[in-house]
């Protein structure tokens, strides 16, 4: 049958037309072809000296994982789902063993401080806590800055940065919108506000082990990869939850200072003094009353959770205690399980629990202590294979991860390869762990290092480029702290 | 829609982010006159839960609006509306209707108010969700159709072509994906005029003739432009500049200026284009991979012009 010109036109658009969706897909999702192609090649080399094939797969799918964790071209949810199916079809692991890697202390601590972290903000809590900034730092901008990152800083340390990201950030945009109507004449102010609370967040994160899903993280890797049952030696490896505050809360309290002092100097902001704005926040928060019965239970309860944590963490797990405390808010009528269910989001739950199990992998197939050699010999001629050298870079290397991905799954990825450096360079796994977890607190640079950054800049305030101008500032004070810390502190209290 | 009539309504399509360039793209497309439709639109992220460390970012909105706030946009877009109001382009007694799409996967969807006068134009302030900025900006042409996109400029655009493969500038991805014409603003404003430029082809004539009424601005002074490969094409060019000058002549728009250059034009187009308030360039890649892999010269006069862009197509 003859086919007419204008058949033919047809179709010729049609099948450009459908090329042409197919190419705008290829180019959306360019980075997990390009990440496929990276899997593809490297589970192809030829084996490297020292490493299994078992530990080539694990090693190649984890940095198949961390380009789609930085590039996000697909669901991130959907990576946890890749890494299991993975590690059953690419390891030839049973099933049911997969399974039981993803669920242990750390996840269920990530899942429970959660559901708590939405139950706590449920409660309106926040004009109470406003109020007491207020009262305490007078009207002077500087002084509520550092007012804002002090009280922010103490409850994250407890309640987990996003939580009080969540409730604050309302208060520091009441007080930017109560100075001026309009956005561009309060710019810098609005900078110094919510970085005063993302940063306050930030850096009292690592400050207790339930500051933040990577201390829970680097808890269960201590635990995993050191801890032998036979050998009591061995327990130091069980980090309770005071010696951890001993250990990382004092340095909490000496970057606080400095937050304030970097943030002026970088913002400047228009105005120095807030009174007016204060005077009118005062006002909306009277309008609340007094403490009422709910406010109490709430502030008993979550008391009980921190003396949960601080006596019984050590017995039962930090992952117990928060599931305790959120089936506990639940009991008590104060928050609904559709709350939580709708403000958590699982998915990220399954990604760190399935990161882990990863993890796991890495050192259960020797992947982890080839990564760890390959580095040592990287590091060795430059004089950073230990000592502070090695704690520089282990610190680089993670605040650089950090800022390309949440610090919790910076902490899940990077905490095998880092603990087995410790291992191979005969330095302490301990300091090496605390060095990482909270050098992974230092993600100032960009808007997704941190929960507390994302949060802020939902708010529309900021824009990508104040990251980066206060940010490098933020890591170098970090990290010369941390150093110090590392060098001269802990030793004092026997690390 | 753009059959270059005056008549005709157009819509426009005004993206607002809180920026100079995009209140003046409101500005713009306010001055285009009294009869046509502007749709302000910002565009917000989707909240992804794992960047907020698994804590889903309704909590904190909700709890921004328990304050009284009001969600990232919103007072960009009043702003955009007060300028139409200034301008007149908009009316106090207009009727107006408020509309609240369910978007999956963000529980505070997409929220529109929309301006209706008597004569039934509109203006449209819209505050959408979308898994990005420029995806979210294509998405809006796809439930609606307009006759021309505003957009501000990004300094990212002047990153080099691995850069934008990594992570391409709003405005450029667009530019790449929109079906209708793209207005890239920079320092917008009409006064100094519109260079309208030509490769002489069937395709550039014919989106300048479509888009007509979109590329002069109303009574903004035209200029028009072209550029020989070569010496030897300079006689051709000359002669496809006049059958650019015979369109503009037949429908009774003065020509300011003309100009035949050899050489390469993208550089030639951005050296005259800085006299210029807009350069208008006609997309010539066939395809996104045409464009990807051997470029086009609209693109190339986007990433290197220092003055508003618009592409036509």
């Amino acid at each position: 049958m003859a086919v007419s010109t204008p058949d033919l036109k047809g179709l010729r658009r049609s099948v450009v037309g459908i090329a042409g969706s197919f190419f705008f897909y290829l180019v959306q999702r360019r980075w997990f072809f390009i990440a496929l192609a990276v899997g593809a090649i490297m589970i192809n080399l030829p084996l490297p000296e020292g490493l299994s094939r078992a530990g080539l797969i694990v090693l190649t799918m984890s940095i198949v994982a961390t380009i789609l964790f930085i590039t996000e071209p697909i669901p991130l949810p959907t990576v946890a789902l890749l890494i299991i199916v993975g590690q059953i079809l690419l390891l030839d692991l049973e099933s049911t063993k997969v399974a039981k890697t993803l669920m242990n202390d750390s996840v269920l601590f990530i899942m429970g401080s959660l559901m708590l972290a939405v139950a706590v903000v449920k409660q309106k809590l926040d004009k109470r806590i406003a109020f007491f900034i207020v009262r305490m730092t007078g009207t002077k901008t500087s002084h509520i800055c550092i007012g804002i990152s002090a009280v922010c800083g103490v409850l994250a340390s407890f309640v987990g940065e996003h939580t009080v990201a969540a409730m604050m950030l309302p208060v520091g945009l009441t007080l930017i919108t109560l100075t001026s109507d309009d956005p561009r004449a309060v710019r810098r102010l609005a900078a110094v506000i919510l970085f005063s609370i993302s940063y306050g967040c930030s850096i009292a994160g690592i400050g207790t082990p339930s500051g933040g899903a990577r201390n829970a993280i680097m808890i269960g890797y201590w635990r995993e990869f050191f801890f032998d049952p036979l050998n009591p030696e061995t327990r130091r490896f069980l980090v309770d939850y005071v010696s951890w505050m001993v250990y990382a809360y004092p340095m909490f309290l000496i970057q606080l200072p400095f937050v304030t002092m970097i943030l002026l100097f970088t913002f400047k902001p228009e105005h120095r003094n807030l009174s007016r704005a204060v005077v009118k926040l005062r006002a909306q928060i009277q309008e609340t009353g007094p403490m009422n019965r709910r406010d109490w239970t709430t502030i008993v309860l979550f008391l009980m959770i921190l003396v949960g944590w601080i006596f019984g963490s050590d017995t039962y797990g930090l992952g117990t205690i928060a599931i305790l405390g959120a089936a506990a808010f639940l009991v008590a009528g104060l928050v609904e399980w559709e709350d939580m269910n709708s403000g958590v989001n699982w998915g990220v739950v399954l990604l760190y629990a399935a990161v882990i199990s990863l993890g796991v992998e890495m050192k259960e197939t020797g992947a982890a202590r080839w990564v760890a050699v390959s580095f040592i010999e990287v590091l060795a001629p430059l004089g950073a294979d230990q000592g502070i050298g090695l704690w520089a870079a282990i610190s680089a290397l993670t605040t650089a991860v950090t800022n390309t991905m949440s610090n919790g799954a910076a902490v899940a990825v990077l905490g095998p390869l880092v603990l087995n450096i410790a291992d191979v360079a005969g330095e302490n796994p301990l300091v090496i762990g605390f060095i990482t977890a909270i050098s992974s607190s230092f993600a100032y640079l960009t808007v997704v290092g941190t929960p507390a950054c994302t949060i802020v800049y939902a708010s529309g305030y900021l824009k990508t480029s104040d990251f980066l101008k206060v940010g490098w500032r933020m890591v170098i004070m970090s990290t010369v702290v941390l150093l110090v810390a590392a060098a001269v502190y802990w030793p004092l209290v026997g690390l | 829609m753009t059959d270059g009539t005056p008549e005709t309504r157009f819509r426009f399509l005004v993206c607002i982010d809180g920026t100079d360039d995009s209140y003046r793209g409101a500005h713009y497309a306010a001055d285009y006159g009294p009869e046509h439709d502007i749709c302000l639109c910002y565009v917000r992220p989707m909240d992804r839960g794992l960047r907020s460390g698994g804590l889903n970012l309704r909590i904190a909105r909700e709890n921004m609006m328990t304050w009284g706030l009001e969600l990232p946009g919103i007072q960009y877009l009043k702003k955009g509306r007060d300028i139409l109001i200034d301008m007149g382009a908009m009316g106090p007694d207009w009727e107006e209707q408020a509309t609240h799409v369910d978007v999956e996967g963000d529980p505070l969807g997409d929220n529109k108010i929309e301006y209706i006068a008597k004569s039934g134009k509109k203006i449209i302030l819209k505050l959408k969700v979308a898994f990005n900025i420029p995806d979210g900006i294509i998405e809006q042409t796809e439930v609606a159709p307009y006759d021309l996109i505003i957009v501000g400029a990004s300094e990212r655009w002047r990153k080099r072509k691995t850069m934008s493969f990594w992570d391409p500038a709003v405005a450029e991805k667009v530019v790449d994906h929109a079906p209708c014409p793209v207005l890239v603003a920079r320092h917008l404003d009409a006064a100094r005029g519109h260079l309208l430029c030509t490769d002489g082809s069937e395709h550039a004539n014919e989106a300048l003739r479509k888009n007509l009424f979109l590329v002069t601005h109303g009574n903004a002074p035209v200029s028009i432009m072209t550029v020989a490969a070569d010496v030897e094409s300079e006689e051709e060019a000359t002669a496809n500049l006049k059958a650019l000058h015979d369109i503009l002549t037949e429908r009774s728009i003065t020509v300011k200026d003309s100009y035949v250059r050899v050489g390469d034009p993208a550089e030639h187009i951005t050296k005259v284009g800085e006299d210029y308030s807009v350069i208008v360039v006609s997309e010539t890649a066939k395809s996104p991979w045409h464009r990807f892999f051997k470029g086009s010269v609209s693109t190339d006069v986007l990433q290197k012009a220092d003055t508003s862009v618009m592409v036509v197509r």
